[in-house]
């Protein structure tokens, strides 16, 4: 009996003391140790040209990323319409050309903030799931686009776009847009009210309701604000690949939530940063690169990619269990 | 508190009346909408057959064209076409099953898993429903079967059509040796493999060029141009003089790519690239002088010989078991003959 207590006593203080671990900055030490050594023995990584690649693959899975952490801050889980969405944009972006840069570049914006406005206002006023909401979404701005284009290609009449395909100091331009777009992501979450706001929402939209919050309109906010950098990077795909079919945005619907869940930000909602997604961002983006350079195959970098998420998950239900 | 509650429901109820309302008038337009296969039924060669299409959806540009071609083709003469076309694997192999239980004529197919497609098309077979397989090969498992008919793009002359034009343009600049690189359609698919052994083959038969790098694009435009971006990085400028993207729309981001770089595209010293199943974009990028060329396998023809081969066995006159279309290059060289041809997807 003793020693069975004993034991009782041993496990439930290994489980606690297992609960206990700061498993987070663990695991990002784990794989930032992990990262140098690889990048520090693969050949042809530490060149500027592979610096250049990396950071510009993540620049447009980052905007869309950026989106998502907004989406993720405020509990609403995930868009699963992000390539959907990003492809429409880009269509309407490229089928906009002939008004010039800056008023397709509006009207791109603006599809960005009213698609998502249209799906935060369900989340946000009727608490409609996001998940199944967004899956509806992603059927429905497939079938829309097929409808109008007939399933043709958008083939820009004029070519005001090259500017988003420019080298500015020899580093992509979406690469300095991802990088500010980030800077203010930040500041909108940590130095506004409307950003502070989003936590609580996210946090508990009970106590957040129950303290007067106008939670419908925080939730609309955050997903507008999503749409507008998803429309962002919906830019810098759409110069980038020159036309647009709904099939562009390709992966970037998982890429982007793998990227935000890299970074740290709770599935749940309430915690985050649009700093971290970057680093989540890159992380992926670093990890891709090295396994190519090491040969392995585009399914090998699904794979780990795969894995790294779901171990991140893990790491922050862990996480959020040690801090309750 | 009620009130509260009341406020809050208001918007709800006012949600769900709206939504209720869009979608009784979204059901009622589709319930009333003219579909491709209800076209009123004039008389002609094929009048009072039924032809059960399981083809791509039209969310693919290239299937979207097909469909636009061939579809009327068979109406024009009087068959009645089942629309079953989707780009989901899984949504095919139910309209396919769905295809048999209805006994039509024929089943006119272009697959998206061959895999998965065997057991579907081995109960076609079975219950008497001769089988067209369009574009692709059917799988090896039941690709010989007498029942199973074939109208084929010839993937390996589009792959050796691909490595002679990045040969050329290498040989043209001067070089008699290069490095190549690949950006494959998705590799579990025949159609990317046979690519492959046409592609191969030709740097085979010239061994001072080297394929250095093989990865699979997915048919993914911008999986394509990342791909690109780290395979150029790795091999650098002087490590890379060519590039092959399986698909026109996978050729032009790895240009893309390449630019941001600050590689050089073709001209005297830049990388030579050439794309596959050729595209507007594709020709607008040849005239511009970067892409430096493509091969054919061009919707519009496809479809026009498919529906030539349809009207054919219905009407009797047994044509081959399989047909493969002759593929051609495109290149700066030929670029008015095949303009208007590879500008319709």
């Amino acid at each position: 009996m003793t020693g069975a207590m004993t034991a009782a006593t041993t496990d439930t203080s290994a489980s606690t003391g297992i609960r206990n671990l700061p498993w987070q900055k663990v695991t990002i030490a784990v794989v930032i140790v992990a990262l140098a050594v690889l990048c520090a023995t693969t050949p042809q990584f530490f060149t500027i040209n592979n610096a250049k690649a990396i950071l510009a693959s993540a620049s447009i899975v980052g905007l869309a990323a950026l989106g998502g952490t907004f989406i993720m801050i405020v509990g609403s889980i995930v868009s699963l319409a992000t390539a959907q969405t990003m492809a429409v944009i880009a269509m309407v972006f490229l089928a906009s050309q002939q008004l010039g840069l800056v008023p397709a570049i509006a009207v791109a914006l603006l599809a960005g903030a009213a698609i998502q406005a249209i799906q935060g206002a369900l989340v946000g006023y009727w608490s409609a799931n996001p998940v199944v909401l967004t899956i509806a979404a992603a059927f429905a701005l497939t079938g829309l686009a097929t409808f109008v284009t007939g399933g043709t290609t958008v083939y820009p009449t004029v070519n005001n776009f090259e500017v988003l395909n420019s080298t500015p100091l020899g580093i992509p331009l979406s690469v300095f847009v991802f990088i500010g777009a980030a800077v203010l992501a930040e500041i909108i979450l940590r130095r506004t009210v409307r950003g502070q706001q989003m936590y609580l929402v996210g946090e508990n939209r009970r106590a957040a309701r129950a303290a007067g919050l106008p939670v419908p309109h925080i939730v609309l906010f955050a997903w507008v604000v999503g749409g507008v950098l998803l429309a962002v990077g919906a830019l810098f795909l759409a110069a980038f690949n020159t036309t647009a079919t709904i099939n562009l945005g390709g992966t970037i619907t998982f890429d982007a939530i793998a990227a935000v869940l890299a970074g740290g930000t709770a599935i749940a909602g309430g915690k985050g940063s649009a700093l971290r997604t970057v680093g989540g961002t890159l992380a992926i983006a670093i990890i891709a690169d090295l396994l190519l350079l090491r040969g392995f195959s585009t399914g090998a970098q699904l794979l780990v990619k795969g894995l790294l998420v779901l171990v991140l998950v893990i790491v922050v239900h862990l996480e959020s269990k040690r801090e309750k | 508190m009620s009130s509260i509650h009341s406020s809050r429901s208001m918007p709800r109820r006012w949600g769900s009346a709206v939504l209720a309302g869009a979608m009784s008038i979204g059901l009622l337009a589709a319930c009333s909408a003219t579909g491709p296969g209800d076209t009123a039924k004039t008389e002609g060669s094929l009048s009072g057959e039924t032809i059960a299409f399981v083809g791509y959806g039209d969310t693919s540009p290239w299937g979207a064209y097909f469909n636009s071609v061939y579809m009327p083709a068979l109406e024009a003469e009087g068959a009645t076409v089942l629309d079953l076309t989707t780009m989901d694997a899984g949504i095919q192999v139910q309209n396919f099953n769905q295809a048999v239980a209805q006994k039509p004529s024929v089943i006119v197919t272009l697959l998206v898993d061959t895999q998965a497609m065997v057991g579907p098309m081995r109960k076609a077979v079975e219950a008497g429903v001769p089988v067209i397989v369009v574009d692709g090969p059917a799988d090896p498992a039941i690709a010989d079967d007498p029942g199973i008919r074939s109208v084929l793009s010839d993937n390996v002359a589009l792959g050796e059509l691909a490595a002679t034009n990045i040969i050329e343009g290498i040989k043209a600049q001067g070089r008699d040796e290069g490095n190549v690189i690949v950006v494959a359609g998705t590799q579990a698919m025949l159609v990317t493999q046979d690519r492959m052994k046409g592609f191969n083959k030709v740097f085979d038969e010239n061994p001072s060029f080297t394929i250095l790098d093989v990865q699979d694009g997915n048919w993914d435009p911008t999986l394509s141009g990342t791909l690109a971006q780290q395979l150029l990085a790795k091999y650098g400028p002087d490590g890379v003089q060519g590039a092959y993207g399986m698909a026109d729309y996978m050729a032009l981001p790895i240009i893309n790519a390449a630019k941001q770089l600050g590689f050089a595209v073709g001209g005297e010293d830049g990388l030579i690239v050439s794309g596959g199943n050729c595209f507007k974009a594709g020709i607008e990028s040849i005239r511009a002088g970067e892409l430096y060329g493509t091969a054919t396998e061009d919707p519009g023809t496809i479809a026009q010989k498919t529906a030539e081969y349809t009207i054919e066995l219905l009407t009797g006159k047994e044509p081959p078991r399989v047909v493969t279309l002759t593929e051609d290059r495109v290149t700066a060289a030929n670029l008015d003959e095949f303009a208007d041809r590879c500008s319709k997807a």
